[in-house]
Parts: structure tokens; C-alpha cells; sequence
């Protein structure tokens, strides 16, 4: 995997105290948002048994698991085992934590794991459309983007597509789930009209239609 | 007015339904349990004189005998609520909301037969099923997403109608049949809100939090 910020949703997707899983270049990340608002990317794992992370709930600044309730702090570390409440929790018990950032609307996560963080993802003032998962890998997927969202411009970027388009300028987050899936996270540069954010809604779902149906992908 | 009693058995999604309803428009239901399984008790020669097609859930309210959940679901919440809150009388409201209980009715039976074939063992072609149910899943969150970002939190407008109480448990209930939240980001905020409705209760199997 090249090194870089990799989005993994929308800003707006994942509330404050909620959490989400998902898949990136098939590791599987838990992404949650404490109660204050900071964005956290960890690996998506229990340490005690496995469980998903993301499947737990969040409590305050903590995460704790679904299955026996062990609870963990913003740091990783494990605070808490419901079935010893008294007990000092040793510091060898914490979650894989991954480095976390928020910018244009979506929240990141520098990979590979391991590798020192250089900068932060561009900064830009964006507005949420939303999050598009296709059964494609990216690679077959992004030759299309241009065309499928009627863009007269495109550019990339780290981890991103710029297009311009009619209905404003689309900056598109780009996440590698797997060998036969990606998700794109859709934002429009500044702010716009419900009106437009639905078109480019609908624009989207018109585009997984066609990118998913082999015919209509190999007729272009 | 008696109160009505519902043939239930906990782990059934339909009955789910039904309990949902209740709790939201604050009515009490004289639970009657029925071992379905592994009894398949549903499947007896008394309940089959109340329901000859052998399943759950019944409600019997008075001498009214109803059997399918989403008649059930808009009997109790016209017939139950003073206030009517699940169900509008302007007709184009009224007509979305129909498509969508149909819809819950119809197309998300695939969700209800993936979960049974995965969980309990009933017979189906699982891989199938799933596949099937995912589908109604995205289109769910494709509807979920333009209704957001044009301002409207729920199924049919501002305001939850018994179209977001009826598709609730097949999208909470997902995980049981191996479809994660992960790609529906609308239904997981439109769920959120739905768990924050003064009355909503949960099942077993699903977590009682968010
Ligand atoms: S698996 Fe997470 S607390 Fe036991």
C-alpha cells in the first residue's frame, strides 16, 4: 500500500458518540467519534476475544466492546473490564490505534501502519454529499469517474478526485476497501443548495449503476 | 376497550414489529408467548384455526383476527393512537408511506428469510437471500441519503411515520444474516434517530444503546 491519508467517510456520517467499520485494502478499521467530537481510527478489534470494536458502543471518551463491555480510552488504552470493576487494568491491554485526521469534510487515517505521519490532508471548505460503496476495485473504477459525473475537468490528487462539473466543483475521497470493492466519499467544494446536493446524489447512484454492470462498463 | 392480545414469540422480527408499534403509541399488549420455536407451536392446530397460514404474529383485538404484521402495524396506530402520530391522512404522505410498508412488507421478506435460514436453520438458499437483501438495504440508504440532504430525517418526511418503525428491525437486524452497517451511512443516522423516539424499545439481539 502506498503511504498517504486514505479517506474512510464523511465527516457527517459518524455523530458525536457513534462508531462505524470499515475495510481498507481488506484491514478492517473501526472509525468512532468521541463524545466531544475528536475522530479516532483504530484497528477494528477487540483485544480481548476479537470482537469488532464497531459493533461496541461509545460511552463519553471511551469505546467499549459489545461483547463483554471492556471499555477504552481515546488512546487506545483499556480502562475499564466490567467483570473485575476494581481492577488496575494493565497497560499491555489496548486496541491497535491508527494515526487520525479531519479535513474537507472526511474524516482520514494515515497508512501503512507503522509508518511515520508526514503533513495532514489538504484542507478545504467542502459539503457532504455522500458515501458510495461499489462491488468494484478502484483501479476499474476511476477511469470512469470523469465521464460517469459529467466533469469537463478532472484532477487528482493525494488520495482524491477533483472534478468540475455542472453542478459545481466535486472533490471525490477515494478508499481502496478491497481486490473487488471501493467506496467514494463525495463532497462539493464550499457550500450548496439542497437542490444541488440531491442532483449530485442522484448523479452518483446513476454512476454505481453503470460502473457495477459489466455491459454497460465495457460498451464506453 | 379489552386489550388487544399478540401471539408472540420474542425472536421473531415481525412480532418485533408489532411490539414496536405499541410501545411508541404508548399501548399495552396482552402478550400471549408461543414456542416457536424450537416447538413450532405457531404451526399447531389452534393457532392454525386463528392463522391457517401458520405463522406469527396474530393479534386479536376484540373480534378482530388480523395476521399480516403491516395491517396490524396500521390497525393499532389508527385505531389505538388519539393522536395519530405513525400515520397522516394527507394523501401523499399517505401513499409514500404505503409504498414503503409494501415495500417492508414484500421485497425486505428477503431480509426476514435471510436472517431465519442463517440463524434458525430454516431452509433457503442463504447466499441468495442476502444478496436479495442487500440490495433493498442500499436502496433504503439511497432514499435515506436524498431525503437528508433535502432536509427531511425520516422514510416519508420530517416527522416518523409507521414506514420507519416497519423497515427498522430489517436494517438493525442486518448483522444476524452477515450484512454489516458499514455501507449504509443514512440508515445508521436515520436508525440513531429512530432509537431516540419517546416509547422505542429493543429486541433480543439487538443491543440497547445508540
Ligand atoms: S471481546 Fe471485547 S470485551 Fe471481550
Amino acid at each position: 500500500m502506498q503511504k498517504g491519508w486514505y479517506p474512510l467517510a464523511l465527516s457527517h456520517a459518524i455523530a458525536a458518540g457513534t462508531s462505524a467499520g470499515t475495510v481498507l485494502h481488506g484491514q478492517e478499521i473501526v472509525v468512532w467519534r468521541d463524545s466531544s467530537g475528536g475522530a479516532h481510527t483504530w484497528e477494528d478489534r477487540c483485544p480481548h476475544r476479537g470482537m469488532k470494536m464497531s459493533f461496541g458502543f461509545v460511552r463519553g471518551d471511551h469505546i467499549a466492546c459489545l461483547y463483554h463491555g471492556w471499555e477504552y480510552d481515546q488512546g487506545g488504552q483499556c480502562r475499564y473490564i466490567p467483570a473485575h470493576p476494581k481492577l488496575e487494568v494493565p497497560k499491555t491491554i489496548c486496541v491497535k490505534t491508527y494515526p487520525a485526521a479531519e479535513a474537507a469534510g472526511m474524516i482520514w487515517v494515515w497508512m501503512p501502519v507503522g509508518m511515520p505521519v508526514e503533513g495532514g490532508p489538504a484542507e478545504q471548505e467542502a459539503t457532504g454529499v455522500r458515501s458510495l460503496y461499489l462491488d468494484r476495485a478502484l483501479d476499474e473504477v476511476e477511469p470512469h469517474l470523469s465521464a460517469g459525473f459529467g466533469a469537463s475537468e478532472a484532477a487528482r490528487e493525494d488520495g482524491v478526485i477533483r472534478l468540475v462539473t455542472d453542478l459545481g466543483p466535486l472533490r471525490i475521497g477515494l478508499q481502496p476497501v478491497s481486490a473487488d470493492r471501493c467506496a467514494l466519499h463525495i463532497t462539493l467544494a464550499g457550500t450548496a443548495e439542497p437542490g444541488t446536493l440531491v442532483a449530485v446524489a442522484a448523479r452518483a447512484e446513476a454512476f454505481r449503476r453503470r460502473v457495477e454492470s459489466a455491459t454497460l462498463l465495457a460498451a464506453e | 376497550m379489552t386489550m388487544p392480545q399478540l401471539y408472540n414469540y420474542d425472536l421473531d422480527e415481525n412480532c418485533y414489529r408489532v411490539r414496536l408499534v405499541a410501545a411508541c403509541i404508548g399501548l399495552p399488549l396482552d402478550l400471549h408467548g408461543v414456542d416457536a420455536f424450537p416447538g413450532r407451536e405457531h404451526q399447531s392446530a389452534p393457532m392454525l384455526a386463528l392463522n391457517p397460514l401458520g405463522r406469527l404474529p396474530i393479534l386479536r383485538d376484540g373480534d378482530l383476527v388480523l395476521t399480516q404484521p403491516e395491517a396490524i402495524l396500521l390497525h393499532l396506530a389508527e385505531r389505538h393512537d388519539p393522536q395519530r402520530r405513525f400515520v397522516t391522512d394527507d394523501p401523499v404522505r399517505r401513499a409514500r408511506m404505503m409504498e414503503w410498508l409494501i415495500f417492508a412488507a414484500r421485497d425486505l421478506s428477503m431480509a426476514v428469510a435471510a436472517r431465519t435460514t442463517s440463524m434458525l436453520g430454516e431452509p433457503g438458499d442463504t447466499d441468495a437471500l442476502r444478496a436479495g437483501a442487500r440490495r433493498c438495504l442500499r436502496i433504503m440508504d439511497d432514499h435515506m441519503t436524498r431525503q437528508s440532504l433535502a432536509g427531511s430525517d425520516f422514510f416519508v418526511g420530517p416527522e416518523a411515520t409507521l414506514a420507519d418503525l416497519a423497515l427498522f428491525p430489517a436494517f438493525a437486524l442486518s448483522r444476524d444474516f452477515n450484512v454489516d452497517h458499514d455501507e449504509f451511512p443514512a440508515l445508521r443516522l436515520w436508525a440513531r434517530r429512530l432509537r431516540s423516539l419517546p416509547g422505542f424499545i429493543t429486541m433480543p439481539g439487538l443491543p440497547d444503546y445508540h
